[in-house]
């Protein structure tokens, strides 16, 4: 195998986990939040709500301009 | 015959996300509405895939929903989705944690300047977007998750 399978294995693996947590958090099981839960925990006061909108658009930005 | 109601009650139409001013709108109203905004963000998704990266326009085609959804969530902000009073931390540390090796692994593909030995997630992702239709979805993908942001 070489590193840049090992790579892209990574990506895989940890992306998966990611799904795996949302997963976990709509049934309820180990009292993980989903990512809606905890996003708009975040987002509660105004600088997290800015913050996170700005991650968005540098999401965006990241992808669809450059 | 369909027959258009508004909602009755202010507060179901607030639960269900709309703007308390959206509440007095007809239910066939809203759903033109609907198909409008829809085909709208489908349109805008597809001319904003098809420009050349690095361009003014392209540039601009994110900065305006940007704008658009910055003055939304914080001048005329949906009613929102209640978020909890506290999460987990045991299980919000699991979400960290994963966000963090994430991050880990892509700063270090980018730190080596992503050689295709070791390339990042970025590299990885642009040939897959690449064809207009795809991209236009992934587009309209992150229009419907700033869309969500502004309710939470």
């Amino acid at each position: 195998m070489n590193t840049r399978t090992v790579t892209i294995v990574g990506f895989v693996v940890v992306i998966a986990a990611l799904a795996a947590l949302e997963v976990l958090g709509r049934r309820k099981i180990g009292r993980i939040p989903t990512l809606g839960e905890w996003l708009g925990y975040v987002m509660r006061p105004r600088t997290g709500r800015a913050l996170i909108m700005a991650g968005w658009l540098w999401l965006g930005w990241h992808y669809f301009a450059r | 015959m369909i027959t258009a109601k508004a909602d009755p009650d202010p507060a179901v139409a607030a639960k269900a996300g709309r703007h308390p001013a959206d509440a007095q709108l007809p239910a066939g109203a809203r759903s033109a509405q609907s198909a409008v905004v829809g085909a709208a963000v489908v349109g805008y998704a597809w001319l904003l895939g098809g420009t050349a990266p690095f361009s003014t326009k392209a540039l601009l085609g994110v900065l305006l929903p940007g704008a658009l959804l910055g003055v939304i969530a914080f001048a005329r902000p949906p009613e929102r989705i209640a978020p909890p009073e506290a999460v987990d931390v045991a299980g919000l540390s699991y979400w960290v944690i994963c966000i963090a090796l994430l991050f880990e692994w892509e700063a270090s593909a980018v730190r080596g300047s992503s050689p295709p030995s070791h390339p990042s997630l970025t590299d990885l992702i642009n040939p897959l977007i690449a064809p207009h239709p795809v991209k236009t979805a992934a587009i309209v993908v992150w229009l419907l998750a700033g869309r969500a942001l502004v309710k939470r």
